[in-house]
This record gives C-alpha cells, structure tokens and sequence, in this order.
C-alpha cells in the first residue's frame, strides 16, 4: 500500500554460483559411475595388465606368450574387451575430461598438497588416456595380431621399446596411470566413505602411494625386461617358433 | 484487524528473532530487516555462557537466587517483577536451546554442564565451549530459516531501520527503512513493529561491540518521541585486549575456569611474566574480594583494574595493562572449556595464552540502558515493543556475566507475543499519508547529506567523538568533564551540519549509511552524557568519586530521557524503581552479601 | 626519529555489479597491532590514494572484527581468508585486497553470499522441534558427541570453503563443504535426524556432493579449522548407501 518507489534505478545483482538443485538431474550417478568404473573395472583390468600379463615379461618372452595365449584364449574375448575394457575407459576418460573442463584448477594461489593431487590426477588421466589409445591402436589393432600370434607380443613390445622415445612414453604413460589409479583408491574410499578420519584417511594414503610404487616398480622392471632381451620376432613364423619354446632354433 | 497479524522485527540477533519465532508459531507473519545477515549479528560475540539456575550441581541453586544476584549486582537499580520472571523463565529457555541442538558442554552423565560467573557464587552458567552467544544464534537463525522457507517470515538483509511511521495519533503503522545496496528508501506498514537492534557501543568508538551496534535506531525513536531509560549505565568489561580497530572480548569465563588477574608488586618490574615469583605478585582482586575473588562483578572489577593501574602505577611496563593468568590450568581443560577465545588471543595478539598470561584492559562492553518499556516490552509509543540489548529493563546498573543472552531470549519471547496480541485488538489508522510523508523526510535527510559541501569527514569526526565519550563518559565520571563533553557534543553536532561524505555515488554508499548512524549516536552520546552528570551518586557502572556513595533516598529511580525537538535536546524525567520483591541492601563484594 | 615504516595496499574496486574493475594503490603509516580492516578505516578517515587523488571509502562487509560473525571473508594477497584477522605484521607487502571471485560483486570488496543460506534452507539444516513450548530438557548427549558437534557447529558462513574450491563455479553449481558439513551436524544431531533421508536426498540433486574433487583447499582455508573433509566422506558415505539402498527398497 505504502511501499514506493525508488527514486535510483536498482543496479540488479546477477550471477554467481547457483544454488543447490534438490531433486533435479541425474549428474550424482553419472558422477558416481565414473568414480566407481575407474576402480571397476579399469582399475581392476590396469592391475592385471600390469602386475600379471606384463609382469610374465619379466619371465622372458615364452612366459609373455603364454600369458597373452592365456588371455587370447579367454571365451568371448572382444565382448570382454569392449564391455570390460573399452567403453569403461571411455566412459571414464571423456566423463573425466567433463570433469576437468568444469573445474577451476587454481594451484596458484593454494599450493597445498590436496590441490596439487586434485590437478594430478587430472593431468595423469589426460596424459594415461593419450598413451592408452595410442598403445592400443599399436598393439590391438596394427601390425600383427596379438591373439592369433601371441608368441609375436615380446618382440612386438620391444620394436617399440627398443626406440627411445617411445620407452620414455611407455614410462610416463605407466607413471602416469599407476599415480591416476593408486591416488585414484584414494580418492574413491575418500569420497564413498570408506575412510572418513583425518588420521586414517593419511594412513590410507600411505598404502596408496606404496601400491603406486609397487605399480611402476613391476611396470618398470617389465619394460627393463624387454629391453634387456634380444630382439624377438615379430612375424607369424617367428611367433610360432617363440610359442614353441627353446630348443627348436631359428 | 486481521487474524493474521503482521508484525515488524528490527534486528536479527538473539532478541530479534527469539521474537520472529514466537510469532510466526502464533501465525503471525514478521518481517525481519537486519543490517547484516541475521546469522552475522553481534549476538555471535557472546562467549561465556547463558544463566539459568537449574540447580544441577547440587549447590541448593534456585531462580529466586539468580534474581537476587541479578537485582543485587545491578545495585537495585532494576525493576523487579520482570527479573524476577525472567530467571524463572531462565530454566526453561536453556532447555528449548537444548532442544533446538545447541551444543553445550556436557557432564560425563549427558546433561548440561555449568560453570561458574562473576557475581554468583553458584555454577549457574551454561556454555559451548566458549562461543554460547554464537551457537545459541545459530539455533534460533535455523528455526527462523525454517519459518522462512514455510512462508512465514520474509527477510530482508542489507535494509537499514530508519524510523517508524507514526500516524497522526502517534501511533506506530510501519517503518521507514533504506536498502544498503540501491539506497532506495521504502516504507512498509506493520500491526506493531519490535525493535530489537542492540546496543550502543559505537559511541564510544573502540569497544567490544560489532560495528553495527551503533544504537541508531534506538536513537532515532528517541528522536521521534520514544523514552530512552538509564541511559548513562555503560557497562566495562575489566577483560579486553585493546586493538586497532575494536576491543576484543576476554571473556569473563576465563576467570570462571580459574583465571587469575595479577600486577607485579614493584612499578616498572619488566621481567618476563613467568619469572616472577608467586610472592612478588599481586593479585589483588583476591587480596580485595576474597569471598568472590577474581569473580567479582565487572564494575567492580573493572574499578579495582583502575586503581592499580592509575593509582597504584602498576600497569605492565608502565602501561594501562594488567596480566590475566591462565597459565597454572591444564592445558587440556583450556582446549575444553575456553579454546574460542584462547583462539581470538592466539589470533589477534601473537601469544599463546596456554604459556604465557594475557595482557589485558577494561573497555566499553554493554548498554544497561536503552528504549524505555513496560512489563510487556511495550515503549511509550503505542506500536513499538523493544527486546534486548537495546532495551533497559533487566541489567540495572550493571549486568551480571551470563545474564545478557538469557535477557534476550526472554525478551523477545515476551515482546512477540505482546505485539500479536496488540496487533490483534488494533484500530485501524486515520488514512496512510503518513508513510509518504516519512519517506520523504527521509529522502530529504538522505539529499541533505550527498550534497552537503563541508569539510567535516565523518568518520574522523566519530573517532573524536568516541575518544571523548570513552574518557569522560566510562568508568570514572567528574560533572565538570561530563558538562564539558556536552557542550563539545553540542560543537560536534554544529559541526555535523558541514559534513563531507567523499562519497556521492547512489550504490552501496557506506559513507551516507554510517554518516546517518553518527548523527544519532551523537544525539544519544548527550542522553549518556546529561543522564550521567545529572546522577549524583555512585551506583553499579556509574561511579563518581565526588559522590562515592549509593544514594537511594535521592535516586532509586529510573532515569528516562525524552527528546526535545524544538530545543534539540534531551529532557529528563525519573520514575521510581519497583522494589516490591526485595529490600535494597548495601552491595558489597568484599564481604558476604 | 620519526615513524617512517608505511604500509602498502592494492585494492580492487568495482563501483556496482556492472561496472568494471579498476587497483587503487594507498599508502598508510605503520603502527603496531594494524590488520586489514583497522587499515580500511585510516582510509575511510583519508580517503586519498597513493598518488595523491581523492577518492571514495572502501566498501566491504564487516561486523565483528572478531572472527566469529563470517562478514569479512575476502582475497588477500590471493587467498580467501578473514580480514579482520590478517594482521599486517604478518602479511607481504603491497598487500592485494580482492573481492571474492566466485560470488557476485556488490561493491569494492562486498559480495553477494546469499547462495550458502539458500543451500542451507535446502538442506533443511535445523532440528526439527515440536514447538518453543515447554516440553522438557533435550536429548541426553554424552561429552563425545558433544565435542564431536560442536566443531561443525562453529561454521561462520565466511564462504571461504566455497570461494578456495575448485569445483565450486558457475559451471558445476556446487552446494560447497559449508553447507555438507551442516548435514553431518543435523544429520547426528538426536532430534535433527528426523529429517536425514531428506538431507541426504537434497545432496545427491545436481550441484551435490558428487561435484566433489577432493582437492581439500576447503579444510586448509577454514578460518574455523572444521573438518570439512572428514565431513565430505561421512557424508558422501550415508548419501551413496541411501541412493544405493532405495533403487532397492523403493
């Protein structure tokens, strides 16, 4: 009744973050199935590949091919690949990359350590997806086919490590995925609560770098191997001669 | 009128919304207009503790002998049917708060802890840790964001109270407020409005109190026709660190956990605190009060600080300092009990009060006096009820620890429903022209400012002002140094008039803001400084070394200042106290009551 | 020997939430015990610049002064934090004061903090009581839990949790730590349980506790020293096993 005018035109306050949205979309699962497939199954495929498949290199190459004749053997393989493998880890890393798109990454003006891993583990997925898709289009999809020829994998593996470029890659891109998936745990029983205390969630982090060191160690030690064999064929008459064992010669 | 009152509360700290609570559950709807977030208000700066004698450590506490300490630390300056409803309602307000999940420090059994306070030899004092005022806000801000998100309560923050429109038969319809951000002044009508906007302390300049409490509004009522009661009663705290830009509180909790107030014995002793021997200090509040001991009242306390510093010249390195010791306690049960404010001293002095005793000084901490009101909370004008800090009725002449958020919360819960029930049987008004007419004299007040073109920087003119009232009007009052300062108020009034703002713009202007704040705190400075010289005693926080004596024959009564509009000056008129409960009696600390 | 030792500020202005941002530099004479806002007052008593010109006060919010009331919350130097508690003494010089970024600009150094008292109404943080009536004393509470609540329940509002996290943008519309950890509170409160699955249900709407990253600036920035994080996971925990349990039971 009374109320009037102002004799200013308001200057209107606008912007800002907005408020909570109670009820409304469904990013908390989008969200949650992104921290869930990197533990499962992505997580759980790095583990064996790295510290089972690519350790068996460290065994010489007939033990590396019996290790990818194993795989190779597996029933209904590239429904595995593609439904436990591939679409995981792609759903992982573009949902990833949303995520690092739609943060403010500001280390500059808070250089503590919880804020460096928060912008790490960013860099180490971007830097683990590239090497990722390039190591699979080498060793899947060009060049000899693995599953058919598994005795070729040693020397496939090494016409690659042998180049040192491509080994400084292989070492970042192991660095960077074992740092992505052990901070990675970390950050999933953090989030999940699973480890909730300050006190325990600083332990926790503890195992975790050590399981990281554990990952690059063997993933290391593998790649060592393969360097330190001699040069071993990677074509199907060779491969079939490796898969035979010693004792036939060349 | 309507079955749906609408009621306006001013002030969103404990008092305001403890009103907006009791209103919106009677189905009335408030609007709440707060300087500042209502969760941001200075209630939060209460740390020790909320008195209620719920006798649960076996003393034999009972309400009667909190309202006893209460009328007798006030020095029979209260009236007493309202205190003494108050410690009864006291019980009962602590257990709400403990419904409403405030966490108080428990007893190993689950139940409320208590710790002791000044004036009181019973443990009467619930806390939370050392924040109660802040937890205590937190508790109703959530009820009343509850009613907010129901529709009963409307907020409105960053709105400044600059009047109430009175109609012609001077009766309150609404308020007149000012946005601080679009500096659009608006006025709203209400049923009755509650004035609930704190103390005064700004007018002192540096004090414990938050910049908000600058005792505008209650200053602008005053102004239109509202008693202001008591006026020269300003509580000291003995305990603050003095700073730059406020006095930090030290609570009086410290000494409640055992906190000791000492000098070293020798003038000029500038040895490291802790090398002094046991024998070469004194702690005089113990030597003094032994029943009470450092727990005295703070008037008293505050007095004794004085002495030994002014008189006795054993401020700490020849300053006005004193050490407060805590460093004989545990460690742990500091962490426990204190650690918010052990906080505020590790944070704004450097210091760990754990390992070496706090430097300490009295400084401005609360108004006793304020808008006069009757047993309802109702002001002489009809239409505005007051509850808090900025009302005079439960304090006396010197509040007790503990007893201001309890005096609050009672406070609004009475003011609240009194409002509804006056909006309830309210007439309607003789047409509304007046809100136009009040927003214009506002409009024109707000004009007046941006285009004054004088020299005077008001925020350079506040700080003379505080330095005088503070060395005047505070603990050791003269009459001639009390008249002198109201004719220096009078000067700075005149000076008022060539004020220069800096700042014209018509967007966030704090320069207009706090410039029409100091208009009223310098209205209301003359209302402490005439009450106090007119006072020719010494009663509670009013001591006047040329009057050392309490004079009850001559001034057992209220003071209650009007304003004078054509003179431009305050009137004074005195009520008698009702002391229908208990006889006055000496108040001595030094000896058991 | 007269007090030469001065004081050098850099502060951001912005006259309204349209207008653009411009640095004012002030030079103020030292004296012991000065911090941010007491600096902001000799200016507002002199409001000269460095240079010489005239100009206006500063515009910012504060109360208190004492830590408690949450107004002050601005950039110094870069970083969210308290102005009333940043002692000069202890700050380098020129001293940057910025408004937060993250929320609208008022003026100067004021912003718009509305939003975490719009997140806490969603959430529902209160304890739900029957009436202010007299109904008794509360739920018995052991020492514990008492000092298990009463951390959280010191949370000012400053916002600081929110301006210092790099998933709180306009992008994600993150709720932020603040207003997480007042779920926690509500959430173990006896009576303030009624209301949890409610609680929990809000967070798990867009802009809830999956935007999450765990970078931790929340807790280190804290002017109240909450466990902000501990909070994250307990709740992150009870929010994932409800919305998990209801694709079960509902």
């Amino acid at each position: 009744m009374a109320a009037t005018a102002s004799p200013v035109a308001p200057v209107p306050v606008k912007g800002g973050v907005a408020p909570l949205r109670a009820g409304q979309g469904y990013s908390f699962w989008l969200r949650r199935l992104h921290s869930l497939t990197g533990i499962v199954p992505v997580g759980a495929f790095l583990f064996e590949h790295i510290l089972i498949s690519n350790a068996s290199a460290i065994g010489g190459p007939i033990a590396y091919a019996r290790q990818v004749r194993f795989l190779a053997s597996l029933p209904l393989v590239p429904i595995l690949e593609l439904f436990g493998i591939w679409l995981p880890i792609l759903f992982h890393a573009l949902y990833g990359f949303y995520i690092w798109y739609r943060g403010e990454t500001n280390v500059g003006e808070y250089p503590w350590t919880g804020n460096w891993m928060y912008a790490a583990q960013r860099w180490t997925g971007g830097i683990a997806f590239a090497y990722i898709l390039w190591h699979t289009w080498t060793m899947r999809f060009t060049g000899i086919d693995l599953h058919e020829f598994p005795g070729a994998s040693f020397g496939k593996v090494q016409s690659e490590v042998f180049q040192t470029p491509l080994f400084l890659f292989y070492v970042v891109g192991l660095i960077a995925a074992s740092w992505h998936f052990a901070y990675g745990i970390w950050l999933f029983c953090a989030k999940w609560g699973i480890v909730s205390g300050e006190q325990a969630r600083k332990r926790f982090l503890i195992l975790c770098l050590a399981f990281f060191f554990v990952l690059t160690g063997v993933g290391l030690a593998s790649l060592t191997s393969f360097r330190s064999h001699a040069l071993q064929p990677t074509d199907s008459a060779g491969a079939s001669m490796v898969e035979a064992g010693p004792g036939t010669t060349n | 009128m309507a079955s749906s009152p609408k009621i306006i509360v001013i002030g969103g700290g404990l008092a305001g919304l403890s009103a907006v609570i009791k209103i919106a559950e009677m189905g009335g709807h408030v609007d709440l207009f707060s300087i500042v977030p209502v969760k941001r208000s200075h209630s939060v700066c209460a740390q020790g503790g909320i008195n209620a004698a719920k006798n649960l450590k076996g003393e034999g506490d009972s309400t009667w002998k909190h309202f006893d300490d209460t009328i007798y630390g006030g020095d029979f300056l209260a009236n007493q049917p309202p205190v003494k409803a108050m410690c009864e309602a006291a019980p009962g307000i602590i257990d709400l708060l403990d419904r409403m999940g405030v966490p108080f420090n428990r007893t190993p059994e689950g139940l409320l802890d208590f710790r002791r306070f000044g004036g009181t030899l019973y443990n009467r004092t619930a806390f939370a840790g050392a924040t109660t005022g802040q937890q205590l806000l937190y508790a109703l801000d959530e009820q009343v964001r509850r009613y907010e998100s129901e529709g009963k309560v409307k907020k409105y923050e960053h709105w400044e109270f600059l009047s109430a429109v009175l109609d012609s038969n001077k009766i309150c319809r609404g308020i007149c407020a000012m946005d601080l951000r679009s500096m659009e002044v608006r006025t709203f009508p209400a049923d009755a409005i509650i004035i609930a906007t704190g103390g005064n302390g700004a007018i002192f300049g540096k004090s414990t109190n938050s910049v908000v409490c600058t005792g505008s509004a209650q200053s602008a009522l005053y102004q239109q026709g509202c008693f202001y009661g008591n006026g020269e009663f300003i509580q000291v705290h003995p305990t603050c660190i003095p700073g730059e830009d406020k006095l930090r509180l030290m609570s009086e909790s410290a000494r409640g956990e055992g906190g000791r107030v000492w000098v070293p014995k020798t003038p000029g002793d500038n040895r490291d605190p802790l090398s002094i021997p046991q024998s070469e200090r004194w702690y005089f509040l113990e030597e003094w009060y032994p029943k009470y001991g450092n727990l005295v009242p703070r008037d008293i306390a505050t007095r004794a600080i004085f002495k030994v510093v002014f008189e006795h010249n054993l401020g700490i390195d020849g300053k006005p300092m004193v050490y407060l010791d805590l460093t004989h306690i545990d460690p742990k049960i500091l962490d426990r009990k204190l650690e918010g404010i052990l906080e505020i001293y590790e944070k704004f002095v450097g210091d760990d009060p754990r390992k070496v005793p706090m430097k300490i000084f009295p400084g401005m901490h609360y108004t006793m006096g304020g808008l006069w009101i009757d047993f309802n909370q109702a002001t002489n004008i009809p239409g505005i009820y007051a509850a808090g800090e900025c009302e005079y009725q439960y304090h006396g002449a010197n509040r007790l620890g503990a007893n201001s958020l309890v005096s609050c919360i009672f406070g609004g819960f009475v003011a609240g429903p009194a409002a509804v029930q006056y909006a309830r049987n309210l007439q309607t008004a003789p047409g509304n022209g007046h809100f136009d007419a009040e927003r214009k004299h506002q409009e024109e007040n707000n004009s007046m400012l941006m285009k004054s073109d004088g020299k005077e920087n008001p925020f350079r003119l506040w700080q003379e002002f505080g330095e005088l009232m503070t060395a005047n009007c505070t603990v050791i009052r003269y009459n001639n140094k009390l008249k002198e300062t109201d004719s220096k108020l009078c000067e700075m009034l005149e000076r008022f008039r060539h004020i220069n703002l800096n700042d014209r713009t018509q967007w966030a202007n704090t320069s207009v803001v706090f410039t029409r704040q100091l208009y009223n705190m310098l209205q209301l400075g003359r209302v402490i400084a005439q009450g106090a010289a007119m006072r020719n005693e010494s009663r509670g926080a009013h001591y006047k070394p040329d009057f050392p004596e309490r004079d009850d024959k001559n001034w057992l009564k209220t003071t209650k200042a009007y304003f004078a509009p054509d003179a431009d000056e305050p009137k004074f008129e005195f009520e008698a106290v009702d002391i229908s409960l208990i006889p006055p009696r000496p108040r001595k600390y030094d000896a058991v009551k | 020997m007269a007090n030469t030792k001065t004081v050098i500020l850099k502060i951001k202005r912005q006259d309204n939430p349209n207008a653009k941002s411009h640095w004012e530099e002030f030079e103020l004479a030292w004296h012991p015990g000065m911090n941010v806002i007491s600096s902001m007052m000799e200016i507002a008593r002199n409001p000269v610049t460095r240079d010489g010109k005239a100009t206006t006060p500063i515009t910012y919010d504060s109360n208190c002064l004492e830590e408690v009331c949450g107004s002050c919350a601005m950039l110094i130097n870069g970083r969210a934090r308290m102005a009333c508690s940043a002692l000069i003494d202890k700050l380098e010089q020129p001293i940057r004061l910025e408004p937060f970024t993250k929320f609208p600009v008022i003026r100067d150094l004021a912003v718009d903090r509305s939003v975490l008292f719009e997140n806490l109404k969603t959430v529902k943080a209160w304890v739900p009581i029957d009436g202010t009536y007299d109904l008794g004393s509360g739920p018995r509470i052991s020492p514990e839990e008492q000092e298990a609540a009463y951390p959280l329940s010191r949370c000012i509002s400053c916002c600081c949790c929110m301006e210092a996290c790099p998933q709180f943008n306009d992008d994600t519309g993150f709720v932020g730590a603040a207003t997480i950890s007042q779920v926690r509170l509500f959430n173990t409160h006896p009576t303030g349980a009624a209301l949890k699955r409610e609680r929990l249900a809000a967070l798990i709407g867009d802009g809830g506790i999956q935007e999450c990253g765990y970078a931790q600036n929340c807790v280190e920035v804290c002017p109240k020293d909450i466990p902000l994080t501990q909070s994250i996971s307990e709740v992150g925990g009870e929010v994932i096993r409800q919305a998990v349990g209801d694709l079960f039971r509902k």
